[in-house]
């Protein structure tokens, strides 16, 4: 799966590869808008990470510029700008996302797989990762074919692991999250610790190997 | 005191003491000058009495006539005798008046004079009552003159003082009720007096140098935060990097932890402060109907996972109340209402919220705060020493306020703390 990362910082953007890869996307960034233009119509990217705020152009105008090619990239815009209309905007041009800066990585890898399960999966949207299936659609989660049972939190924090795979997400960024703008919240791991052990207890109790690995003292990994 | 009155009462003050002074004084100047007149007047007569007395050789019983002139003249006595002063003395008497009939004060000259050798006593009266109706009505025209002068002087300068101090008034009703943060320059009313004009403008120099001040901080507070996102991304984006490579120490991974929750404060200060700053810059515009209980009732659905956490149980009574309103501030406002009363609750103590009367008000239990209501608004205040508190929760839920026309209100009774949003 391919995906083009427009960001003029070139420290973020590198970044945001490195970690993209971990996740076995295939990358490639343009640092300007110039640069992104003449690569957008060369390719098809399943998803496109586009900074609103470049030197050379507004990042909107490419977004015209994709949308007016009939692709069917998705694109998360990228902004330090959090602004009401630019979302509005950004949104009603055809962006699949937004995403304000600053944000966590594992937050980006979560809404870049969702933004491409969406494109490249119609009718059936499933995650399947060994014996456990996440039915996005059905928001229920089966392991060898039985249902789960479990929380709102449980489950988003099931679906924002996998999608992260194979990397360590921190407990910071799982508590953002899971709540979101409320995350002004005291003793936010304590929160985190009592969702994560009933959700590993759901899964084993199922049949299910423990996925779920503690990474002291930084948060948890998933993997097989 | 105002100015016109000042001016005013000076000048009265000076007419008062004029008047009071000038009344007395006209009225026995104008008498100690009639009365000297009248003086000289006697002293004449008397001199030209005696002249013809002295003349009158045909005069053969000098005696009898001069009884018969005492007895027929109105206002010449003779009498033989040497008992009276050498000098001419005068004197104001009272004597029965036979012509009017009643008894009226007298102007007299008493002398002695020689005829023929032999001395008499001579007094020689005028009345003093003609003297006096005079006095009186020079005093009285002086004393209406005197007033119709203060009056009038008192009047014009009331007049001509409010028409000339208008200006000066309109200027300074406009000042107050201009305002840095809302209001466009101050439109300024050309006057005729050259010192209003200058004040003015002065003035509108003033106000719309502090306005441009207030606007290019109000844009640098706007444009730090914005500046800021990127590198704080690049440092969170950093920080994950590392927590990635698989031989980590503990001491490490503790550290990393450290970093990223501290950018993640950073982070969140910034978007407080680009909070603010929107809601200044009025970009919370579009209102819509929203139910406000349902709203709280969500919020408080996700906070509730958290509160108990803490044994803090939140309860509810939610009367319908239907507002039109911006959603996303109303979220916020709700949202950091409700944080500030789950970390300053008591533990094991239930958090109250009710809808009431357009009233919304959260309670929690908790001891007395060191700091006031109007220093808790402050932006950065705060009791906690919580990493994860900003400082601006209130002076958000304020500006919020302040911006929809809410009213916001605080009471600490019975160790519960009720913060209330009248709407």
């Amino acid at each position: 799966m391919k995906i083009l990362i427009i960001e003029d910082e070139k420290q973020l953007a590198k970044s945001i590869v490195t970690a993209l890869r971990t996740e076995g996307y295939v990358c490639e960034a343009a640092y300007t808008a110039a640069e992104a233009n003449e690569k957008i119509p060369m390719f098809d990217y399943d998803c496109i990470l586009l900074d609103i705020n470049l030197p050379d152009d507004n990042g909107l105008a490419i977004l015209e510029t994709i949308k007016s090619l009939n692709k069917t990239d998705g694109v998360i815009i990228i902004t330090a700008r959090n602004s009401v209309e630019d979302k509005v905007k950004g949104l009603n041009l055809g962006a699949d996302d937004y995403l304000a800066k600053p944000f966590f990585m594992p937050e980006l890898i979560a809404r870049v797989s969702a933004v491409i399960r969406r494109k490249r999966f119609d009718g059936s949207n499933k995650i399947v990762f060994q014996e456990i299936t996440i039915d996005l659609f059905g928001k229920s989660v089966t392991v060898n074919g039985q249902e789960l049972d479990l929380t709102r939190m449980e489950y988003g924090l099931l679906v924002f692991l996998t999608a992260n795979k194979n990397r360590v997400v921190s407990k910071n960024a799982i508590a953002e999250h899971l709540s979101g703008d409320n995350a002004e919240l005291l003793d936010k791991f304590d929160f985190i610790y009592s969702h994560m052990k009933n959700l590993k207890r759901k899964l084993t109790d199922a049949g299910s190997e423990d996925y779920i690995k503690t990474v002291y003292g930084l948060g948890y990994k998933f993997s097989a | 005191m105002r100015l016109l009155q000042v001016n005013l009462r000076s000048l009265l003050l000076y007419s008062l003491i004029l008047l009071i002074i000038s009344i007395p004084v006209s009225f026995l100047s104008v008498r100690a000058i009639l009365s000297e007149e009248i003086d000289e007047s006697l002293s004449l007569q008397a001199d030209q009495f005696t002249h013809h007395i002295q003349q009158f050789e045909y005069l053969d019983d000098l005696e009898t006539d001069l009884g018969v002139i005492d007895q027929l003249s109105y206002n010449v006595h003779i009498k033989p005798g040497a008992e009276g002063p050498a000098a001419r003395e005068y004197s104001t008497v009272s004597f029965y008046d036979s012509l009017e009939g009643e008894t009226r004060p007298f102007r007299q000259l008493h002398t002695i004079i020689t005829v023929k050798g032999k001395r008499y006593d001579l007094k020689v009266r005028t009345s003093l009552v003609d003297s006096q109706d005079l006095a009186l009505a020079i005093g009285s025209v002086q004393v209406i003159v005197s007033i119709l002068l203060t009056a009038g002087l008192l009047l014009i300068n009331r007049r001509l003082a409010k028409r000339i101090w208008k200006p000066f008034y309109n200027t300074l009703e406009r000042l107050r009720a201009f305002e840095l943060d809302k209001s466009e320059t101050i439109p300024l009313v050309e006057s005729d007096i050259f010192e209003f004009n200058d004040l003015n403008k002065a003035l509108s120099h003033l106000t719309e140098k502090s306005r441009m001040v207030y606007l290019n901080q109000k844009e640098f507070i706007e444009n730090a935060s914005h500046e800021l996102q990127t590198p704080i991304a690049i440092f969170q984006s950093k920080l994950d990097a590392l927590m990635q490579s698989p031989n980590l120490t503990q001491t490490e991974a503790e550290t990393l932890m450290e970093l990223e929750a501290t950018a993640q404060r950073m982070s969140r200060l910034n978007k407080n402060l680009l909070l603010l700053s929107k809601i200044d810059n009025e970009q919370f515009l579009e209102k819509e109907p929203i139910e406000l209980a349902a709203l709280v009732q969500h919020q408080v659905n996700i906070q509730k996972p958290v509160a108990a956490l803490h044994d803090i149980g939140i309860r509810t009574a939610l009367e319908p109340l239907p507002l039109q309103a911006n959603k996303t501030l109303l979220e916020v406002l709700i949202t950091n209402l409700l944080n500030n009363a789950i970390r300053y609750s008591a533990e094991k103590e239930d958090i109250v919220i009710t809808i009431h009367e357009r009233t919304f008000s959260v309670s929690n239990k908790g001891k007395l705060l060191a700091i006031d209501f109007e220093k808790m608004k402050e932006r950065f205040r705060k009791e906690s020493t919580h990493p994860n508190s900003t400082g601006l929760g209130l002076a958000i839920v304020k500006k919020i306020c302040d911006s929809c026309g809410y009213k916001m209100s605080y009471n600490f009774s019975n160790a519960t703390h009720t913060f209330s949003i009248q709407f």
